[in-house]
């Protein structure tokens, strides 16, 4: 008794192994694009518009892209949703099902394994442009006492990043604006979660103006949430107005 | 040659064994009240309460080898259960009365294995106070639906000394409430399954609880309804245990 919910599926027969082959003919699959992590002085921000594409057609306007797998862990998706959205049940799982099981916590350090675990899992499709998503993960971490942001790539491969994070199709075109700002204005780490929060939305702004695949704030408003020593905890719709009446003053 | 005779000798025999071995167990306590659910029991080191999944809890009396694997198992059926069809199907009546109840009867029934030592309760907490359940499941794998109030003890005199203690108590008026009417609940079962009689005097109650706090502790475990954390489980700190036994004093 390992803990290992993997495990648990395969044995118990209710885990569906990737599809493995040659694709000759890829389908269109919808996507989640733009979402981003910030640090702020208390912990990590992440924001996330809520449109979901398919080709050139937007499938949804109000797709859920930033999600808690756990009390001090977020992640925020981008590319494949079907594939993100099986994954992060999954995480969720499993990481109760270590907790539950083993009757202790599992480490920010298990976790991060247990993510690249579950993209490599896919490596084979996702090869081929099938289920290939790329999660950004914002967490807690309890041990050290401090916010930590990875990115991932579509193999498993996992980066730390101790300012900020983006992945989506908005993302690579405002790469350069994180750290413009950082530049000018210093580190995010060091600013309150107001500051933080109005930076991220001029962020999305310019990634909805320059990515027809990334909605913006204007028509729906974003998905925000924060993780820091208190946990994660979901920016509400008033702040969430208050930022942008500031941000387009 | 083995007679209808024997058969019933074997099973009178066997419900005696496990009888025998609970007896001086310490009885497990659950109480639902408008905040949530709660087990309450004592121990001397090993954990006793622990949560099965996102809405179930569960504790026991017994063999500690044998209740782990019932921990185990419903822990098992859960998480499959939860991961491939969805959190809102695993329910306290599908994990006791599918996933755990046959296997005991099996068990039970079978001469040449050894009959789980092993009574059980399990908590479900609802959206409304009024959605809460109890199942009480024994060793034979027969279970009982309890609403409001469900105690498992050594002997059936304890329980319903238990009960009637909790009957003339108020459970709802605060969450240390229904934990110092599930303590005092403890002191009448315990008191009682030691007496051989039923004895649902709160004076005995509580010196009995007394006794018991010179050499071992309070556990208590809850579901809190209303929670901005993602798991509603946690086990009270020693802090708030000493507040609901003062109150009792």
């Amino acid at each position: 008794m390992k803990g290992d919910f993997l495990e648990l599926l395969k044995n118990q027969g209710a885990w569906r192994e990737p599809v493995t082959g040659t694709v000759t003919s890829p389908p269109i699959e919808t996507h989640g694009t733009t979402v981003l992590a910030l640090r702020y002085k208390d912990g990590v921000l992440n924001l996330g518009d809520r449109r979901a594409t398919a080709a050139n057609a937007i499938m949804f306007d109000r797709a859920e892209k930033i999600m808690p797998l756990d009390d001090f862990t977020l992640v925020a998706i981008a590319g494949a949703y079907a594939k993100a959205i099986e994954v992060v049940r999954y995480l969720r799982h499993a990481f109760k099902y270590f907790a539950r099981t083993q009757l202790q916590e599992i480490s920010l350090e298990g976790k991060l394994q247990e993510v690249s675990r579950a993209l490599a899992g896919n490596l084979e499709m996702a090869m081929q442009g099938i289920g290939l998503f790329v999660p950004l993960i914002s967490a807690w971490d309890q041990k050290d006492g401090a916010a930590k942001i990875y990115f991932y790539d579509g193999m498993g491969a996992r980066f730390e990043s101790s300012e900020f994070g983006a992945a989506g199709s908005g993302s690579e075109r405002i790469r350069g604006v994180f750290n413009y700002i950082e530049r000018t204005k210093g580190p995010f780490a060091d600013r309150s979660l107001k500051e933080v929060l109005q930076e991220g939305l001029y962020l999305l702004d310019i990634a909805s103006d320059l990515d027809s695949a990334t909605g913006g704030y204007n028509k729906i408003l974003p998905t925000a949430m924060t993780v820091s020593s208190d946990g994660v905890r979901e920016i509400s719709e008033e702040q969430l107005r208050t930022a942008i009446e500031g941000v387009k003053n | 040659m083995y007679t209808p005779y024997d058969w019933q000798q074997n099973l009178t025999h066997r419900s005696q064994y496990v009888e025998h071995r609970i007896a001086s167990g310490s009885p497990v306590v659950g109480i639902s009240c408008p905040k949530g659910v709660i087990l309450a029991t004592t121990r001397t080191t090993a954990r006793k309460i622990f949560e099965i999944y996102d809405r179930l809890i569960f504790g026991g009396i017994g063999s500690q080898a044998d209740l782990e694997t019932l921990r185990i198992s419903a822990t098992d059926f859960a998480h499959s259960e939860g991961f491939t069809r969805s959190e809102d199907d695993v329910t306290v009546q599908r994990v006791v009365g599918f996933a755990l109840s046959p296997a005991l009867k099996r068990a039970f029934a079978d001469p040449m294995t050894t009959p789980f030592v092993a009574k059980a309760l399990f908590a479900e907490i609802g959206d409304k106070q009024a959605d809460d359940k109890f199942y009480v499941l024994n060793c034979e794998g027969e279970y009982h639906a309890h609403e409001g109030h469900a105690i498992i003890a050594g002997s059936a005199a304890a329980e319903e000394a238990a009960d009637a203690v909790l009957a003339k108590r108020d459970k709802g008026k605060s969450l240390e409430h229904a934990a110092a009417s599930a303590l005092i609940a403890w002191g009448a079962a315990k008191h009682a399954q030691e007496e051989l009689r039923d004895y649902s005097d709160e004076d005995e109650a509580l010196k009995r609880l007394n006794q018991e706090l010179e050499g071992a502790s309070v556990e208590i475990g809850w579901l809190e309804r209303e929670t901005q954390r993602q798991s509603k489980f946690s086990l009270w700190p020693a802090e708030r245990i000493d507040a609901a036994v003062k109150m009792l004093k």
